[in-house]
């Protein structure tokens, strides 16, 4: 999808892999505890296989490279914070990754997990 | 050794600050202490990040998220130190900024609940109150990156417990796990890898080992205003800073290894260093000390002569700072300064042999500049790529060689925008054009401008022969200094001055006005000025202009006005 032409021949990049590391990179971030779907109907697609990319939708209008991210996050923490800098993070892993540019990191905080109602 | 490389200057054992028990009075102080020796170190703490990941401040991000903990209970005089740590972790959590931020107001939160109902904080207290926290902070993420603030926080609540087993007063605790957390910070580059590439340690968990080092400085009476100067381990020491200025008094920088014949007296050492200094940097490594400082030029020797009376210099390195700010103010200036285009305007695309010539064109207003020239001809790719994401559809193109007006109107064919090439033959010509291009003008009229420009100036050349030829009755041997006039073929000598000279004479030089000479890569300075003098005594009448042009293969480019 996201590509590049040189007269050696053509690279294509598919959403999928670009959803992958923003999976990972959102998994990794601080206060992150899971990610979810964006609507009921994708929940239980996503109960019958394990999906990598789960929670993360990526589209590429030919020029741009949006993502939005489905998360749930650790209740009581700071939600704002939290989300910021998952977005950092997953602007910053995907754009090293990949070597162009992303135009967009939207997180979706979908849902607190509370461990200690405090 | 790491663990002791944090020793402080001071004797910690001088003063103790020790209040029994610690209720919600005692305690605050703590906190308070905690965040201004976090605020003291902010900048050393911020400049551990590794550039450039996420969460750029991690100082200032700690200092803030420590700071709204503190605002909770400044004005709370509360005796219970249940009550007061959850007033700290609410503050905290409310003001929790940055990654490093949310971690820290997470950690007060499991510190908070677990003295949840206690009036006062003692030893087994304090130990499960870092296990709580460390709990807590865990629960965060569901793959925890080790090497950060979450590991310093385990190794922490781990030397808590150890601690616990010598001594349940909290102040013992918090005398062992300092060092502990300063030994686990000094670990984590072997956890992380982007922090060993920087060479670096977690800012992060740093920022957490000041916090517990500032409580432990208030306990032991010490200040937590001014960030002391400490000994670290040699191998941690950065000299290589770059600096981005110099203040009065810092023009050499002065480093010296010694081997002391007694044990350093590290408070007086400091002090003398003061006297002669700034930037003041001791490591210390097998008996070896190193230290570091900034002088004025008059006190160049003083750090040497006074380690010299303490023990054995071993090595002893100055550089120039003055010297070596000004070179990094002319490697800033080097950089290309292009002129942005605005949509409609008229954007210049120059092809440009050498990073000399490249300047030249930029600050004559080109917009971008494509590398190449004689045998190195780009392609009309590349000039394509050099104007396509130009705001703008009027792209005027100067080759400035015979051999890339091609390339450069195939790129004309393979785009949507109105482009212009002007056909100049040589950089002189080029440039000549330039200086009548108009951004905002007609492009039709600037074009013939541009184009009647070429042929106002006189382009030379001076190359050697790669191979023995006669063109356009002029024989030349393989190896010899040739001038072209203008592309042509006019000369061929056996030096390099002389086929200058000769060239100069050739286009009757004495008619026109300035002589620009653009230099080589494969010449020195030294050689040019030669030739130049020699020119500026046959030529007194006319102007001669030598600049550093870079281009590789010809000696010279000379442009004659």
């Amino acid at each position: 999808m996201s590509n590049e032409h040189t007269p050696l021949g053509s690279i294509r990049i598919s959403p999928r892999a670009i959803a992958t590391i923003a999976y990972h990179a959102a998994l990794q971030s601080y206060g992150v505890v899971g990610l979810t779907s964006k609507n009921i109907v994708e929940g239980l697609a996503n109960v019958l296989v394990k999906d990598p990319t789960h929670g993360v939708d990526v589209t590429y209008d030919g020029q741009n490279i949006s993502i939005d991210i489905y998360v749930i996050i650790e209740y009581g923490t700071r939600i704002k914070s939290v989300a910021s800098s998952v977005r950092n993070t997953i602007h910053y892993n995907v754009e090293k990754a990949l070597g162009m540019p992303v135009e967009q990191v939207n997180v979706h905080v979908q849902g607190l997990r509370i461990s200690d109602p405090d | 050794m790491s663990s002791e490389s944090q020793k402080t200057v001071s004797d910690p054992s001088t003063l103790s600050m020790r209040k029994y028990p610690i209720d919600g009075y005692a305690f605050k102080p703590l906190i308070e202490a905690a965040l201004n020796w976090l605020r003291t170190n902010q900048q050393s703490v911020n400049a551990l990040n590794v550039f450039p990941v996420p969460d750029g401040d991690t100082g200032t991000n700690m200092v803030l998220t420590m700071q709204a903990a503190y605002d909770e209970i400044a004005n709370l005089s509360e005796r219970n130190v249940g009550k007061l740590a959850h007033a700290v972790a609410h503050g905290a959590l409310m003001g929790a900024r940055g990654n490093s931020g949310v971690i820290l107001s997470q950690l007060w939160r499991g510190f908070a609940r677990a003295l949840d109902n206690q009036e006062i904080l003692d030893g087994p207290g304090l130990v499960n109150a870092f296990h709580q926290g460390r709990n807590t902070a865990y629960k965060g993420v569901v793959r925890p990156v080790e090497g950060t603030i979450l590991t310093v926080a385990k190794d922490v609540a781990a030397a808590a417990d150890i601690a616990l087993l010598g001594s349940a007063d909290p102040y013992d605790i918090l005398e062992k796990i300092v060092p502990a957390a300063d030994i686990s910070v000094q670990r984590t580059p072997e956890l992380l890898s982007v922090l060993r590439e920087a060479g670096v340690v977690d800012a992060g968990g740093k920022g957490l080992y000041f916090l517990l080092e500032g409580m432990l400085r208030y306990v032991h009476g010490l200040p937590l205003d001014t960030a002391l100067a400490t000994i670290q381990p040699l191998a941690s020491m950065k000299l290589q800073d770059t600096m981005e200025s110099i203040e009065p008094g810092q023009d050499y920088e002065v480093v010296i290894d010694f081997r002391p014949d007694q044990a350093l007296d590290l408070v007086h050492f400091y002090e003398d260093l003061e006297k002669m200094g700034t930037s003041i940097q001791v490591g210390e490594g097998d008996g070896i000390y190193r230290m570091h400082i900034h002088v004025p030029a008059d006190k160049l020797y003083d750090p040497i002569n006074y380690t010299k009376a303490l023990g054995t210099v071993t090595k002893a390195a100055i550089e120039n700072l003055v010297a070596q700010m000004e070179d990094l103010e002319r490697e800033r200036n080097s950089k290309l300064k292009l002129t942005p285009v605005e949509p409609g305007q008229i954007a210049t695309v120059a092809v440009a042999p050498g990073p000399g010539i490249a300047r030249v064109f930029a600050s004559l207003g080109v917009t971008a500049i494509v590398e190449g020239g004689q045998t190195m001809n780009p392609s009309t790719q590349e000039i394509l790529h050099s104007f396509e994401n130009l705001p703008t559809d009027q792209i005027f193109i100067l080759p400035n060689n015979k051999n890339i007006i091609l390339a450069a109107q195939a790129a004309a064919q393979l785009t949507v925008k109105k482009v212009t090439v002007i056909p100049s033959c040589t950089v002189p010509q080029g440039m000549s054009a330039m200086m009548r291009c108009v951004p905002d003008g007609d492009p039709h009229d600037i074009k013939a401008e541009m184009i009647d420009a070429l042929s106002d100036v006189e382009s030379g050349e001076i190359t050697i022969a790669t191979r023995t030829v006669e063109i356009d009755g002029v024989s030349v041997q393989e190896g010899q200094f040739i001038a072209l006039l203008n592309g042509k073929l006019v000369q061929s000598r056996d030096t390099l001055k002389e086929a200058t000279l000769g060239f100069l004479e050739k286009v009757h030089v004495k008619k026109f006005e300035l002589i620009t000479l653009f230099y080589g890569a494969e010449i020195s300075r030294r050689e040019v000025d030669v030739i130049a003098d020699a020119i500026r005594k046959i030529y007194p009448e006319q102007e001669l202009e030598v600049q550093d042009g870079g281009q590789p293969h010809y000696y010279f480019i000379l442009a004659i006005e």
